[in-house]
C-alpha cells in the first residue's frame, strides 16, 4: 500500500470512484435516498438487514443518546424477504451507486433461505451478512463469536449465491481474526469490521434502563482508535478485502481507515446527523490528499 | 418523498422566555416559505463531534424572513442550543414530516399541555377560527398564546386543576378539528375525555427520541393501532388520534 492511501478503490473487481458507503440501518433499501441526493459521494449503500420474517423491531424508545454516543435498539425491524424483493428492490434500481443487501437470520440456515429468495433480484452486486445478531436456535449467543459457526453461515451462503458476500462481524465477544479467517473459509469475499459495542445505559436514580432490551448496540465518533485496531489486525490475517464500519466523522477518519487497511468505509451515525454526509466526506478528503 | 435541504441559517433572536425555555429565531427565507404547520426541523447544537444526532424541534411561527422554535433546556444538546447568540450560523435541516392535516375553512380547537403548545401559533395563524386550552404544572410553564383558557396545576395561573377539565361537549360539538400536544399521559387523558363520536376530529402531535428526523433510522418508531409502528419523523410527527395505539405507546413511555 502507498501512503497516503487513494480515494479511489478498486472492490469486487469494480471502480470506484468513492470509497464510503452508507452502513446498513442508515440508508433503507437505498429507495429511500433516491430522491434525497443523500447519495452524491458516496460509493455502495448497503441496505437495511433483510430477515426472512417480518419483523416490528423493538418497543420504543430505540434510541439513546449518551454524551459521547449513541445507543441503538432497533431490532432488525424490516418487512421480511418476500415483501424487500416484491416492494422495495424494484425502486432500488434507480441507484446511482451498488446496493449490498444486508442479510440477518435467527439460526445458521435463515441466511441462506434468505439470500436464495434474493437471488431472483438483479438490483445487487453482493451481499453483507450480518452475524452478529442472536443465534436463536443454539443458545443465543452471536454468531460471529463462534469461527465454527460463522464457518457454517458463510458455506450456507457460498452454496445458494454466486454473488460476492461480505460476513459482518461483531466486536462483541470471540476472536474477530479467527472468526474472520472462518468466514473466509466459508466463502466471503469481505470482511465487515464490525457491527456496534455493546452498550448500555441505567438511570442510577431507579435502575432502570431508558432501552428496554437494556443492551444496545453503541456508536460513536470516539470509537475510530477501536475499529482502526480491528480492522488493522483482521486485514492483516485474510486475503480477502475488509470494510470498515464505525468511528467515522471526518474525512481523515476515512483516509485513516484506508490507511489502516480497509478497502471501503461505511458511515452510518454520521449519515444520520448529515444526510449528505457522503460528499461532505469526499470533499474533505480531496481537501487534505489533493487526489 | 420530496428532497430534504440543509442549511446554514444565522441565528437571528435569542432569549430566555420561561425559566429554562428558551425561544431562537432564525433567519432562513427557504425553511419560512416551505413550511407547514406542525413541521419540525432538526438542529445541530454544535459543530464539534458531540453531541452526535441533532435535536428536533417543532417551529412554533413562521418570522418575516425566518422560522421561531421555542424548547424546554433538558439536556447537553439543548444546553448548546440556549447558548446560541444572533449571528451564530447553525446547521439545520427541514422542514421536515407531516404536520397538521388542515381543511379550508375549519374551525379548530387546540389542546396544548405545557410546552406541547409550543407550535401551536403556527397552527394558529394558518386557520381562520382556533380556540385554544392549555393546561400546565404552573405559571412559569405557560407559554402566552392569544386568548386562550388556562389552567393550571398549582392554580398559579387561571384555574386549578388538569386541561381535561376545559373539554366540554360544547366546545366538541363547535369544533372541526382537535389539535393535541403535550406530555403523552395528557393527551391519553385528553384521547380518553373525547367522546367515540369525536375522535375522528382528533390530530396529535407526537415526539420521539429520534436519531436521523429524514426516515431511515426506524429509531423514533410511533406504536400504531393494528399493530407495527409509524416513522414519527416522516410519517408524522402529527397523526390521527385513531392511528395511535395509545396502550403500547404507553407502555413505551417515551
Amino acid at each position: 500500500m502507498s501512503f497516503p492511501p487513494a480515494i479511489r478503490r478498486k472492490f469486487w473487481g469494480r471502480d470506484f470512484s468513492s470509497p464510503v458507503m452508507l452502513a446498513s440501518g442508515t440508508a433503507g433499501f437505498g429507495e429511500e435516498l433516491l430522491d434525497l441526493q443523500c447519495l452524491s459521494g458516496a460509493g455502495a449503500v448497503v441496505s437495511k438487514a433483510v430477515t426472512f420474517n417480518p419483523r416490528e423491531g423493538n418497543l420504543p424508545p430505540r434510541l439513546l443518546e449518551t454524551p459521547f454516543g449513541l445507543l441503538n435498539s432497533i431490532g432488525l425491524a424490516n418487512p421480511g424477504v418476500y415483501h424487500v424483493v416484491k416492494h422495495l428492490l424494484p425502486a432500488a434500481a434507480g441507484l446511482p451507486c451498488p446496493l449490498l443487501i444486508n442479510v440477518a437470520g435467527e439460526s445458521v440456515d435463515e441466511f441462506a433461505d434468505v439470500v436464495s429468495v434474493l437471488e431472483e433480484c438483479s438490483v445487487h452486486i453482493g451481499y453483507e451478512i450480518n452475524v452478529s445478531c442472536p443465534n436463536a436456535a443454539e443458545g443465543g449467543a452471536a454468531f460471529g463469536v463462534d469461527p465454527d459457526v460463522v464457518l457454517r453461515v458463510a458455506q450456507g451462503v457460498s452454496k445458494v449465491t454466486g454473488r460476492p458476500f461480505s460476513v459482518k462481524l461483531t466486536p462483541n465477544g470471540g476472536d474477530m481474526v479467527q472468526s474472520a479467517k472462518a468466514a473466509v473459509e466459508g466463502g466471503a469475499s469481505a470482511i465487515t469490521v464490525c457491527n456496534t459495542f455493546l452498550g448500555m445505559h441505567i438511570d442510577w436514580e431507579t435502575g432502570k434502563c431508558v432501552i428496554k432490551r437494556k443492551v444496545a448496540g453503541y456508536t460513536s465518533p470516539a470509537l475510530l482508535p477501536l475499529v482502526v485496531a480491528r480492522v488493522w489486525q483482521v486485514s492483516n490475517a485474510v486475503s480477502v478485502p475488509v470494510i470498515s464500519s464505525g468511528g467515522v466523522s471526518r474525512g481523515e477518519d476515512v483516509l485513516q481507515l484506508l490507511a489502516a487497511g480497509a478497502e471501503m468505509v461505511q458511515i452510518g451515525t454520521r449519515l444520520m446527523r448529515r444526510p449528505f454526509a457522503a460528499g461532505e466526506l469526499m470533499d474533505e478528503m480531496k481537501k487534505l490528499t489533493g487526489e | 418523498m420530496s428532497a430534504i435541504r440543509d442549511f446554514d441559517c444565522a441565528v437571528k433572536h435569542s432569549e430566555q422566555m420561561l425559566p429554562g425555555v428558551v425561544r431562537i429565531v432564525f433567519d432562513c427565507a427557504e425553511i419560512a416559505s416551505a413550511a407547514f404547520p406542525g413541521q419540525f426541523v432538526q438542529i445541530e447544537p454544535s459543530p464539534d463531534a458531540f453531541p452526535v444526532t441533532r435535536r428536533p424541534i417543532t417551529i412554533n411561527r413562521l418570522t418575516k424572513n425566518g422560522f421561531e422554535l421555542l424548547f424546554d433546556v433538558v439536556g447537553r444538546g439543548t444546553e448548546l442550543m440556549a447558548e446560541m447568540k444572533p449571528g451564530d450560523m447553525v446547521r439545520v435541516l427541514g422542514p421536515l414530516g407531516i404536520g397538521w392535516a388542515i381543511d379550508p375553512g375549519s374551525s379548530w380547537l387546540l389542546i396544548g399541555g405545557g410546552l406541547g403548545a409550543a407550535g401551536f401559533q403556527f397552527l394558529m395563524d394558518s386557520v381562520v377560527s382556533a380556540t385554544v386550552l392549555i393546561g400546565a404544572s404552573s405559571s412559569d410553564r405557560v407559554i402566552p398564546l392569544e386568548a386562550c383558557h388556562v389552567v393550571t396545576e398549582d392554580g398559579s395561573l387561571g384555574g386549578k386543576g388538569l386541561v381535561t377539565a376545559l373539554i366540554s361537549e360544547k366546545l366538541l360539538d363547535e369544533t372541526d378539528s382537535i389539535a393535541v400536544c403535550g406530555p403523552v399521559a395528557m393527551m391519553e387523558a385528553v384521547w380518553n375525555t373525547i367522546p367515540e363520536k369525536h375522535r375522528d376530529k382528533v390530530q396529535v402531535s407526537t415526539e420521539s427520541r429520534m436519531g436521523c428526523g429524514w426516515g431511515v433510522c426506524d429509531g423514533c418508531s410511533i406504536p400504531v393501532s393494528g399493530g407495527g409502528y409509524k416513522k414519527c419523523c416522516q410519517e408524522g410527527p402529527v397523526f390521527p388520534g385513531v392511528e395511535i395505539d395509545w396502550k403500547r405507546w404507553k407502555e413505551a413511555g417515551l
